[in-house]
Parts: C-alpha cells; structure tokens; sequence
C-alpha cells in the first residue's frame, strides 16, 4: 500500500512539474459573466456548458463575428442587423428583412439573459436545443443570411485576421462552422441585463411611483391581470418562465409555433413567453409583431382574448374575452412594464460593434 | 514540495485505512421514485392533454401541467434518529424531471419514511430558494409570498358540454390577500409507513394518485371552482382536505 502511495505521490509530483515547463497546451483565458446584483440575490449561478467555456478570447471572436456581415451571402447583413443592441438585442420591425429584401414572418427575438435560461429552447417555437445549435440557423436561413456554411468558412479562413483569432480562442486556426457558433453563443452568454429601475427598487436603491406600484399589483394580482405565473415576478428577475404557451391570440393558427417543431396538435399555436424586459426598446410584441405597442398587448389581455383548443388554462377569464382592466389599471400596468426595461444596455461597451 | 508529498501521503494511507478496516456495516442505496395515476390509471407527460379522466363529480378531464414541491424528505431509524435526505424537491411532472431522489445510502435496517407536500411555515419565505425562483414557483407576496406547493392544470368539459380550463394550485392558505394578509400553513404531512431496507440496492415507490384531489372528502365542482383559487381560502382549506390521502406507499423493491 505505501509503496502505491508514495508512486502516487511522485506520479503527481511529475505531472505537476511537467506541466510547469511546458509550454505547450495553448489555453485560452477563462472569463465569467458579469453578474447583476438582482440575479446574485435571487437566481442560480448561470449555467455555461462544459464544452463551451466562457474565454476572454472566445468572447471577443464571437463578438466581432456578431457584428461580421461577412456572414452573410452579400456582405450586408449581420446578426447585430436583427438584433440590435440599442433596441433590445431585437428589432423594431416588424419582420426583419433578410439579405435578399424579403422579410421573414417572425418578430425578431432579444437575446438577453440566456445563461439563466435553463431550458435551453430557443426561437418562438422552441426549434433550438442549444444557443451553439441556434446561431447555426440565421446563417444558411434562405430568408436571413442566405450563405452557406462552407462558403462562411472559407471567406473568414482567407481573412487576414479571423484565423489568428479563431486561434487564440480556440487553440487552432482552423476554421469550423461548430467553433464559429461556439464563439457567437459565448458572446451572447454574456449579454446580460439587470439594471433597470424595478431591479434597483429590489435591491433597495430607487422606489417605484405610485403608478408604477400599483401597476406592480395589477401584474401580481389574481383577480387582476394574474401575469406572474409566465412571465415572471420580483423573485423572479429573468421575467419569463421561458416556457411555451397559447396566451389567447388566435382562433385559427397561421403559425403552429412549438406545435409546427413537435407535430403534437395539443402544442399547435403555443409561443415561447418573452421576456418582459427592456419593452420600452423592443416593440412590436408577440410572435408576428402584430401589435405596434404596449397599449394594445394591454387591451388584448384585458378584452381581447380568444378560445382555441390550445388556450393556456392559466388565460382564465378567457370565457369573459380576458382580465378586464379599467383605464388606471391599464396605466398602471403599463408604467409598471416599462420599469423592467434597461437602459444600459444600449450603452454597455462591451456589446458594441467592435470592427 | 516533500511537505505535499508526505500529506499526500498520509491523506491516501488514512483513506486506504478505513477501506481495509471492514467495521462499518455497508449501506444500501435506497431511491425514491415518485409515480402519479388517476384512480387505478398511470400517468405520465405522455397521457397529458387527453381528456380522459372522470372526477368524482363526473366531470371529464384531463392534465396539461403537474408539478409539485416536496420537502424535508426523511428516514428515521429505530432507535429515532432521523437521516433527511433532501430539503426540498420540485417533481415536475410536466418536464418528467424531479422524479427520483437517488443517491441515499443507508445501514439496512427498518425505517419510518415521511415527507411533507409544500414547505412548512418556517421554510416557506419569499425569493430565498433561487432554484425555485428561476422556475417561477414563487407565491406573489400579497398572496402571503413563499412558494406554491402544487400547480395542477387542464381542460375539463363544463356544465354547458364546453371544454373550458381550470387551474387547481395550491398554495398556504391566506385570508384576506393584499398588503396585510394573512397567512396560515396548509402544507401537508406524508406518513409513508414502516419501510425495510434490507441489504440490496432498494426502490420506493410513492404514488400520488391525482383523482383525490377531487374526491374525498370534498367532492370538486370544477364548474365553479376552476380557477383564481390560490387568493380563495376557502378553496385551499377543501384543497389540503383533500391532499391528506394523495400520497401513498406504491411498492418497495429489493433489487437482487
Ligand atoms: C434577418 C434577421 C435576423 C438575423 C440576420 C439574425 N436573426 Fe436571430 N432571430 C431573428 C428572428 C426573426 C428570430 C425568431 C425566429 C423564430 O422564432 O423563428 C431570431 C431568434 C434568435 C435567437 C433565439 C432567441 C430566443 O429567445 O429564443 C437567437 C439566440 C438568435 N436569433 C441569434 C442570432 C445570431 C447568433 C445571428 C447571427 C448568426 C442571428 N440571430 C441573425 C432574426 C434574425
Ligand atoms: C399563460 C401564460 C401567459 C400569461 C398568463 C400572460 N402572458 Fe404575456 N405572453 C405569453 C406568451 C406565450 C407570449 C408570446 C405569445 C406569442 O407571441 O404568440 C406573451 C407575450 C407578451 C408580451 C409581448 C412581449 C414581446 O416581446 O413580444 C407582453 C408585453 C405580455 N405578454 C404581457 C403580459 C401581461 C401584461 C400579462 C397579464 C395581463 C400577461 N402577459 C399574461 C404568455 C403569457
Ligand atoms: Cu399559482
């Protein structure tokens, strides 16, 4: 037995000094997210996955290839084109218009706050299992960024400087489409937003109006607009339950959503439930961006409910065309929604255009 | 370096130490597994959304959404001393994740095993288990704050032959919700019995069968008690009337 230890010991003694001489083994500089004290307080530790840590290096690739219109077929478009950092990560168009003029027929999606998002679905109708395998998607989407990825590859293989960075992100300059989306969805990882004035009023720093108060009560209220169970509440910061809902839109379904990826019919017209964050910069809402503002995400709530066989049983006043809410409440509401939105986003310099 | 080196050493030769020694007698692992039905029916997320169960009304329903908290999950031995395995646990039906709770390991021996559905007043305070926060299972504090202990949802085919919805969560009871509301504990104690581990890997099943909920000894009406129930009192009172005989010893299994 001692004689093992003591192998043990001299075994681990020598790895130890192999590894310091060594000089070869490139790793990259492992990074963390910036986390907002709200989260510290309320929420888990951000979830990266193992085979795709966080590196200052494999950050700053995927930032620049955000920003990259070389990504697209014509060099015009790139993914920050649709997700625009001082509209939400998101975009005021109703559809965006992909690199050909033609518009898709979704609203595009902010993409804040995804390394809480533990259920790992992505896009309106859960279509991604993984941000690594969403941000293979827009690139070849005929109605996006209509390129190919081996075309993708080769015009960043030949660039002048993406192979070297490629190379300190990745330990090789060899280009690959699974290392670009690495890289991007390091890079979204760290897009974070925490600081909005209902964020600094939880950690005891600002104090709501009365308006923005009462509206906080009409969002929590049961016999109100009873929001709180999709769409989150002060204890729960993300202000979504990234889950999959019919929240009362449509009779018939032009878009089947979740239903369309899974062929279930009990999922036909189910969305996944936005974050309400940053409202104030992502307008219009809902999946096809029907509507132009908050007032009438309001009304549709309050009076504008429709029965479908897929109805959400939390849309319970839906027999009543919805929840019902006076004009002060509607304000209130209103008020209280926009407090969720944060400005520093749009300012934040780590999320600007770096090329 | 030597100086790690001879703590190296020593840390392996008293790890090896205990192993050789043989006194300790070797544990069991010991798993629960929590399985739901209707009445005599398995449910699963797999017999979701099929309306296809009868309560004891006569309403036919069926689930869209289950997932409930368990708590303070906990073996006692004979001589009273108790080994609480978890503190907590959100079975998520829906998701079919919190299924089990694996990994206990205890002497063989004959054991007590009771859990509690829902925190216990003490335990049940606002926005201090991030977990539950991120999977939105709070309780808004002017519905007396803490964490829901169980969210049922489907679709039920009402008094006009409509199918409708109903959204049965239970949570503490609160009188008079708002800002001074009060709130009373309406968590449930599970006595699951006398349990024998004996010394090979053992399962214990625990059914909730969800028909009770509606049955015994307050029949549910779910035409007019379908939803904003977490605000109503009196509807939680019927609900942990109801919940005292959900939960029950399914099976314990030896596996040879
Ligand atoms: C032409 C506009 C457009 C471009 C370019 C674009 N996106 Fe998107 N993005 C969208 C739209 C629209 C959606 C919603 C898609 C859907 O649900 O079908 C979306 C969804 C997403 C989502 C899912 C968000 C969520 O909440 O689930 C991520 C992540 C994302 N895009 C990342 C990217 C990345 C990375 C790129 C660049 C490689 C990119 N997008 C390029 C329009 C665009
Ligand atoms: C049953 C779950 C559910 C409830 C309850 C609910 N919502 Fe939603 N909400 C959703 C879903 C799902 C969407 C996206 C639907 C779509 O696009 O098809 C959405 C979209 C929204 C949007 C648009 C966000 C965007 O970026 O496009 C706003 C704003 C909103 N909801 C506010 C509210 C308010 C206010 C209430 C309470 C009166 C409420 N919601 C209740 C599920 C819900
Ligand atoms: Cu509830």
């Amino acid at each position: 037995m001692q004689k093992f230890t003591f192998l043990v010991c001299l075994l681990f003694l020598t790895l130890c000094c192999t590894n310091d001489d060594s000089s070869e083994g490139y790793a990259p500089t492992p990074a963390s997210i910036s986390i907002p004290g709200v989260f510290l307080q309320l929420l888990p530790a951000p979830e990266i996955p193992a085979n795709n840590p966080l590196t200052e290096e494999g950050i700053a690739l995927g930032r620049q290839l955000f920003f990259e219109k070389k990504l697209s077929a014509n060099n015009t478009l790139a993914c920050a084109g649709c997700h625009k950092p001082n509209e939400g990560f998101s975009d005021q168009r109703r559809y965006s218009i992909g690199i050909d003029g033609i518009a898709g027929f979704r609203n595009s999606m902010p993409i804040v706050n995804f390394a809480w998002n533990t259920k790992n679905k992505f896009n309106w109708d859960g279509s991604a299992n993984s941000l690594e395998q969403q941000a293979l998607e827009p690139v070849i989407n005929e109605i996006e960024m209509h390129n190919t990825w081996p075309n993708v590859v080769e015009t960043l293989q030949t660039d002048a400087n993406y192979p070297i960075a490629f190379g300190e992100a990745f330990g090789t300059t060899t280009i690959s489409k699974e290392r670009v989306a690495k890289a991007l969805a390091q890079f979204i990882r760290t897009l974070v937003s925490g600081d909005s004035k209902f964020d600094k009023y939880v950690l005891g720093e600002a104090t709501l109006t009365p308006l923005e108060a009462e509206g906080l009560a009409v969002f929590l209220d049961e016999d109100r607009g009873d929001c709180f169970h999709c769409h989150g509440s002060p204890t729960n910061p993300l202000w979504t339950d990234n889950d999959f809902h019919n929240n009362g839109l449509d009779e018939d379904f032009l878009d089947l959503g979740l239903g369309d990826i899974t062929g279930d019919p009990a999922q036909f017209g189910l969305f996944k439930s936005p974050s309400l964050r940053n409202l104030a910069f992502t307008a219009p809402y809902m999946h096809d961006g029907r509507f132009a503002t908050l007032d009438e995400v309001i009304n549709h709530y309050s009076e504008g409910l429709v029965f479908s066989q897929t109805i959400d049983p939390l849309m319970k006043t839906v027999a009543q065309g919805g929840v019902q809410l006076t004009v002060e409440e509607k304000a209130a509401l209103k008020a209280f929604m926009l407090s969720l939105s944060d400005p520093t986003l749009a300012t934040n310099p780590a999320y600007q255009n770096p090329n | 370096m030597k100086k790690i080196a001879l703590f190296l050493m020593a840390v392996t030769f008293i790890a090896c130490n205990k192993n050789d020694d043989g006194q300790t007698p070797l544990n069991t692992l010991v798993d629960i597994r929590f399985q739901h039905s209707f009445d005599e029916q398995l449910v699963d997320n797999t017999t979701f959304n099929a309306i296809q169960y009868n309560n004891a009304f006569g309403s036919e329903l069926s689930l869209t959404k289950l997932r409930y908290l368990i708590t303070n999950v906990t073996f006692t031995n004979q001589d009273g001393i108790a080994t609480k395995v978890r503190d907590y646990q959100l079975v998520d039906v829906t998701q079919n994740t919190g299924m089990f709770i694996s990994g206990t390991s205890l002497p063989p021996g004959t054991y007590t095993l009771k859990m509690r559905f829902g925190f216990a007043e003490p335990e049940n305070n606002s926005g201090i288990y991030p977990d539950l926060n991120a999977a939105s299972w709070s309780v808004p504090d002017m519905l007396g704050g803490g964490y829901h202990y169980m969210q049922l949802e489907g679709r039920f085919i009402d008094a006009g032959n409509e199918t409708s919805i109903y959204a049965y969560h239970t949570i503490s009871a609160v009188q008079n919700p708002g800002p001074d509301n009060i709130r009373e504990d309406t968590s449930i104690e599970i006595d699951l019995g006398t349990i024998n581990i004996e010394n090979t890997t053992t399962t214990i099943k625990v059914n909730m069968n969800i028909s009770e909920w509606f049955k015994n000894p307050n029949v549910w009406n779910l035409n007019t008690l379908n939803g904003m129930l977490m605000g109503n009192y009196a509807a939680q009172i019927l609900m942990q009337e109801n919940g005292q005989n959900v939960f029950s010893l399914e099976s314990v299994r030896s596996v040879q």
